[in-house]
């Protein structure tokens, strides 16, 4: 079986401020680059669910000391990743936390909804969760 | 996100319009804490016109749940397929405790019922 062709490769970054009042915007960015890419209505809303969780995550844990938030969007070969860095320290549960049991579902809610998810420490500290789809998933395992 | 309190058969109906995310969840669960008191038995949560939902609004319903599971339940009316989905990864379409209804109708014909 032959691999169709690798689409266009780009990378857009967004800047949001540090607050869950902009998840909206985040989620519109998100929505914008994934039409580029011609993927589903399904597909579009894992992707929005997914970056939402990572950046509620980053604003929520690591307190986006610097005051604003990165989300890039980087297509390359049958792959499109969302990276979410924040330069904060990971701050443990607090004991308002311990009392909700139920949170602490965003990550695996990102799991269950991204082809790939990975965490990576960056050099300054911070935390870099990568959020990916793989585009014409056939073909990509055709390969 | 709005939030649009009333009735169904006398079970309290809470109408959401737009987004339910980690910045208005808040919204709901003080609404569902306004309606909900030691003697509700079942909560309805309309949800057709919310096309997004995340882990916010999900942990309000888990925990609302959770309160009611002792002597009732809790519905869902019309959720959409991606927000089903989501209901359907943390679980909550196979607790026993929780119902999905296509429409208003099928809601209050099972309230209806129940009341015998």
């Amino acid at each position: 079986m032959i691999a169709s062709a690798a689409h266009r490769e780009f990378e857009k970054v967004f800047r949001a401020r540090a607050d869950t009042s902009e998840l909206a915007a985040i989620r519109r960015f998100v929505e914008q680059i994934a039409l580029e890419v011609a993927l589903d209505v399904e597909r579009i809303f894992d992707l929005k669910v997914a970056v939402s969780e990572a950046c509620a995550n980053a604003l929520e844990h690591a307190g986006c000391e610097s005051g604003w938030l990165e989300v890039c969007a980087r297509c390359e070969g049958h792959r499109l990743t969302f990276i979410i860095t924040d330069r904060g320290l990971f701050k443990p549960p607090s004991a308002e936390r311990r009392e909700c049991p139920n949170r602490g579902m965003g990550l695996p809610l990102m799991v269950a909804l991204m082809d790939e998810v990975s965490f990576a420490r960056t050099p300054g500290g911070g935390t870099q969760v990568s959020l990916s789809v793989f585009l014409d998933k056939d073909a990509t395992l055709s390969l | 996100m709005k939030v649009g309190i009333s009735n169904l058969e006398e079970t309290p109906l809470l109408k959401l319009d737009g987004d339910i995310d980690h910045s208005n969840c808040g919204t709901l669960e003080k609404a569902l804490e306004e309606v909900i008191d030691p003697q509700t038995q079942a909560v309805l949560l309309d949800l057709e016109s919310v096309d997004y939902i995340d882990s916010g609004g999900l942990s309000v319903i888990l925990a609302t749940l959770r309160q009611l599971r002792g002597r009732g339940w809790l519905g869902a009316i019309a959720p959409n397929g991606n927000v089903t989905r989501l209901l359907e990864i943390v679980g909550l379409l196979v607790d026993p405790h929780f119902r999905v209804f296509a429409d208003r109708d099928e809601a209050k014909a099972y309230l209806a019922k129940a009341a015998g």
